[in-house]
């Protein structure tokens, strides 16, 4: 599976949302709704999907699937590499 | 100060979910009282409860939601639910300002917490669910329902054991006497049978370990009395002023006329044997309602099933009634569907407004033979009688004593 997808699978079985719910451009804040907390869980979750590990100026930058990804995989290439 | 308006009720209950099939059970004396098996509760002293098994059925809350809270909140937003419906209100056409919330509630969410806990020693601080911290208090239902609803008025969670949700009921009739608020929900929420909470009320001491005969193991005020048994579930109220509920053409319930505290001061947990400190509570409400003892129609009783809380309860109430005491009907309908701790003081409010509503008594289970006489135990089967004005007693371990006043509108 692809990250993006795999990004998305996560966030949707997590928060229980409806697939068309999660676009991939869709703000997770004021789109999807995601509250603090709600982030909080959905990237330790993300951390243990990928086995990375992010750092808190790299969660700020989590607004949608489509950013995520992006900063994920830099880190999955890196990983592979080793 | 005012009487307040009951306009609303919701109930969530091992005897019913709503209050007609509830109010049906109790009035037939049906008993819930069940052994647990939701867990392993075999090597507990006390292992029998009432129980809600059909939660899920009842709920309007997300899947989203319910998994960051713990079933106390659960049960709130669906008693909440149920009592803005039953008063009419629309939630949204209110100024969310002047909504406030009061509930009562003992021993805090446990399922939550003790899952998370065990989760913090199984795979460290990551495991553990960042709503832990949200979900396990006492204050929890309280916030969620203020959350869920856009509720922003001055609110507060009454934390005093067994006595918290009718003291909620006191002082949301305070608030609203001083013109402070439009609308209250009030009333309390507990979940106790859980693996922890349940060692906690075990090693309290005061249950029942009639384990093999469930359905008679809670007997207040009888002679083979054991101890209690817990109960799980919440009861919620709306209170408003009555000028208010009138204008809107509300059905007022009942209004809530009068209310008294004391403590005893004698023990950590037990209570004053000689319930001096009760009677004065009990006073207390009946000066507050400008009622006179002679007016009382049924006293709703507290009724642990332990020796020294429910002889000081039964004494209490002859000297404050004195020869009157004999003849007010009186009952413990919890001995049905267990001791809701914290909001077992709002569920018997509840039961005594829907007994003022059918003019019945509901009687008390498991009453054979009276430890102590001179009361007027209805017992059994429930009796026909008129009621104007109904007393509420609930009590708390160290001592706590609260007292309600409610009268037909």
């Amino acid at each position: 599976m692809e990250a993006r997808e795999k990004v998305r699978e996560t966030l949707i079985n997590l928060l229980k949302l409806k697939p068309s719910e999660v676009q991939d451009d869709a703000k997770l804040c004021d789109g999807v709704g995601v509250d603090s907390t709600e982030m909080v869980e959905f990237v330790i979750a993300l951390e243990k999907a990928f086995c990375i590990k992010f750092s808190p100026k790299e969660i700020t930058k989590f607004c949608s699937v489509n950013d995520i990804e992006k900063i994920i995989q830099p880190k999955l290439s890196s990983l592979a590499a080793k | 100060m005012n009487k307040i308006a009951v306009t609303g009720i919701g109930i969530v209950a091992p005897s019913g979910i709503g209050k007609r099939p509830f109010w049906a059970n109790i009035k037939a004396g049906r008993n819930f009282i069940k052994e647990i098996i939701r867990f392993d509760a075999s090597l507990y002293p006390s292992r029998i409860a009432g129980q809600i098994d059909d939660l899920d059925a009842y709920t309007h809350v997300s899947e989203r939601l319910l998994k960051k809270i713990d079933a106390f909140s659960h049960m709130t937003l669906i008693a909440s639910e149920m009592a803005m419906r039953d008063a009419g209100i629309d939630i949204q056409k209110e100024d969310p300002n002047l909504v406030g919330i009061f509930l009562g509630n003992a021993i805090g969410g446990w399922l939550y917490a003790e899952t998370e806990l065990r989760d913090l020693y199984r795979e460290g601080r990551e495991g553990v669910s960042p709503y832990m911290a949200s979900a396990w208090f006492p204050a929890a239902p309280q916030g969620q329902v203020s959350i869920y609803y856009g509720i922003k008025g001055f609110s507060k969670t009454i934390v005093a054991d067994r006595a918290s949700s009718l003291m909620a009921l006191g002082y949301a009739r305070k608030t609203l006497s001083k013109d402070k608020l439009n609308l209250i929900l009030a009333g309390g929420m507990e979940a106790p049978v859980t693996p922890y909470a349940l060692l906690c009320c075990n090693t309290y001491g005061c249950l029942s370990k009639n384990n093999g005969n469930p359905q008679s193991a809670y007997r207040p005020f009888d002679k083979k009395r054991d101890g209690f048994v817990i109960g799980e579930g919440a009861g919620i109220i709306t209170m408003e002023n009555v000028e208010r509920a009138k204008a809107r053409k509300a059905n007022i319930q009942a209004v809530i006329s009068g209310y008294g505290t004391t403590c005893d001061g004698i023990d950590r947990i037990g209570p004053a044997t000689d319930g001096k400190e009760l009677s004065r509570a009990i006073r207390m409400s009946l000066d507050d309602a400008k009622v006179n003892s002679r007016d009382i129609d049924y006293i709703s009783l507290d009724g642990l099933a332990c020796d020294d809380w429910d002889n000081g309860e039964v004494g209490a109430i002859k000297e404050v009634f004195g020869n009157y005491a004999k003849d007010i009907p009186v009952s413990c309908p919890k001995s049905m569907f267990g001791n809701l701790l914290g909001a077992s003081g709002a569920v018997d409010v509840i039961i005594a407004i829907l007994a003022m509503e059918h003019n019945l008594v509901p009687p008390t289970t498991n009453l054979d033979t009276p430890a102590v006489n001179g009361l007027n135990y209805a017992a059994g089967s429930p009796i026909e009688r008129k009621i104007n004005k109904a007393l509420v007693i609930s009590r708390g371990r160290g001592g706590i004593n609260s007292a309600l006043v409610i009268e037909k509108p």
